[in-house]
């Protein structure tokens, strides 16, 4: 069965694919930390800010739909938070967008602030993900000194996630072929604890089948990999691109829209 | 020259009571491709099991000389590959390479050696320019092979398929024939497909209800087509008359 994978793209071979995934990661979250303290006017700078990951979604290949598809798919969750803020500020505010002016008030300003960072920051968070590959990543946060134990569990979520849900489809379409009327409220409740217990059973039995593979190949509770990390003058050279972009963005451009 | 697995009157109840393996006596040279053929529920994965030391019943197992204990467990391991049934739980990993790098690390083995070891097991089993593929983007052939590739990789004596040709499709088929044809180690390949086993084994063991019931060489037993039905099984194709 075929998954809409969240790194369906970071397979694909370009110049940002290679780099460093802590590199990349780091970028990230220093790129993220800065846009979210911007103040919440800074509603125009946000537009330029927006120009680091479109870049790097541009000269990675992923497409611009992948991605606006995946902010629209979390975008109710923040929706709720920015919508809530004309409620409780009303404090007017003059809004400008070229030749225009028009009165608002503050919560409204806020609420466009919230949705804009809430963009760039998922555009800079989906340009990562789409142009790095899970383990690489995992790897990397390991060797930034993520806890062992977190990246293994995530390890295996990534690797076994999709499994269930292929057997939650299973079961689905195999009540769906059975199911001819609609049972009652009381029956499916029931049918449906009896599909995840079933779900839940499979589990402990696929988690005990992979206890006996890895103690077959002589796991002894100590979990050791190769790292194939490297940090190379390419990584730099986009290290210093980003932090020149931001310094740019923070001297030069904030100054003239203020 | 001890042989490759010693196994002699053992016995092994699940925790419900239920027998599961009556008093099983084998002996397996160096080097012999032994099929374990037996309806569905003969006990053919509990003894594989049993001879990688995950169960431990009344009896005695030798592998390559070695008894199976606590203290042995690890030498074992190293010499005897279990690869399981499904899969997809033999191939925990995020990537193919470290999948296949696992055993080799846990030998204690270094960097250098293992990355050597993983090249060339997947080099064996077609899969050279996959290492860097997630399990969960490859085909069930490709799985099947990556899966035996995990085991090469420790450099085992002896290897233990389960089921190994179940949901392949006839070229994925002839292409793991073609691989298990081209080991060198001892195989023991359970398997309820009787033309799998006839075109893999030199010799067959037929279990049933957990006991032996024929054990001589593959061709023989498998073209008794009197003893084939008694227990569930069919006389292979290439064998009929």
């Amino acid at each position: 069965m075929h998954h809409a994978h969240i790194d369906k793209f970071a397979y694909q071979d370009s110049h940002v694919h290679r780099l460093d995934s802590r590199v990349k990661f780091i970028v990230v979250l220093v790129f993220t930390a800065v846009v979210i303290s911007l103040p919440a006017t800074s509603l125009s700078i946000l537009a330029c800010y927006a120009i680091g990951p479109f870049a790097i979604l541009v000269l990675g290949g992923i497409p611009l739909r992948f991605a606006l598809k995946h902010i629209l798919v979390v975008s109710p969750f923040v929706l709720v938070l920015a919508l809530s803020c004309p409620l409780y500020d009303k404090t007017p505010f003059a809004m400008a967008f070229g030749p225009f002016t028009w009165q608002s008030s503050l919560g409204w300003m806020r609420c466009f602030t919230i949705l804009g960072k809430f963009i760039v920051t998922m555009l800079a968070l989906i340009a990562l993900v789409s142009t790095t590959r899970f383990n690489d990543l995992l790897t990397g946060l390991q060797r930034l000194g993520l806890p062992k134990l977190l990246i293994i569990q995530l390890g295996f979520l990534y690797r076994y996630i999709f499994l269930l849900i292929d057997r939650a489809h299973h079961i689905l379409r195999a009540r769906a072929g059975r199911k001819l009327k609609n049972l009652g409220a009381k029956i499916e409740l029931k049918t449906t604890a009896a599909m995840l217990g079933s779900l839940f059973i499979r589990s402990i039995d696929t988690a005990e089948h992979i206890n006996i593979a890895m103690q077959a190949r002589g796991f002894d509770r100590k979990w050791r990999t190769i790292s194939r990390l490297q940090v190379r003058s390419s990584d730099l050279l986009f290290a210093a691109i980003t932090a020149l972009f931001l310094l740019g963005l923070h001297f030069l451009v904030r100054p003239l829209l203020h | 020259m001890s042989k490759a697995i010693e196994i002699e009157n053992l016995s092994y109840k699940y925790p419900d009571g239920t027998a599961a393996l009556g008093n099983i006596t084998i002996s397996v040279e160096h080097g012999q491709t032994l099929a374990l053929i037996g309806p569905n529920g003969a006990g053919k994965s509990t003894l594989l099991l049993a001879m990688a030391g995950f169960i431990k019943g009344t009896g005695k197992v030798l592998i390559d000389g070695l008894q199976i204990n606590r203290k042995n467990l690890k030498k074992i391991r190293t010499s005897l590959g279990a690869c399981l049934e499904d899969p997809d739980d033999q191939l925990f990993m995020p990537t193919l390479f470290d999948d296949v790098a696992f055993g080799p690390l846990n030998m204690g083995l270094e960097a250098k050696q293992v990355k050597t070891r993983v090249a060339d097991a997947l080099k064996t089993v077609g899969l050279a320019d996959m290492a860097d593929k997630a399990p969960h983007h490859l085909s069930a052939g490709q799985k099947r092979a990556a899966a035996i590739a995990t085991i090469l990789s420790m450099s085992p004596k002896i290897i233990t398929l389960d089921e190994p040709d179940g949901s392949l499709d006839p070229r994925n088929r002839n292409n793991l024939i073609k691989l298990l044809a081209d080991l060198p180690q001892t195989l023991i390949i359970a398997t309820s497909n009787m033309d799998f086993a006839a075109a893999v084994a030199d010799r067959a063991v037929l279990l049933d209800n957990g006991c032996i019931i024929a054990d001589g060489d593959a061709e023989k037993v498998m073209s008794d087509s009197k003893l084939m039905t008694e227990h569930g099984l069919e006389v292979p194709a290439k064998l009929r008359k």
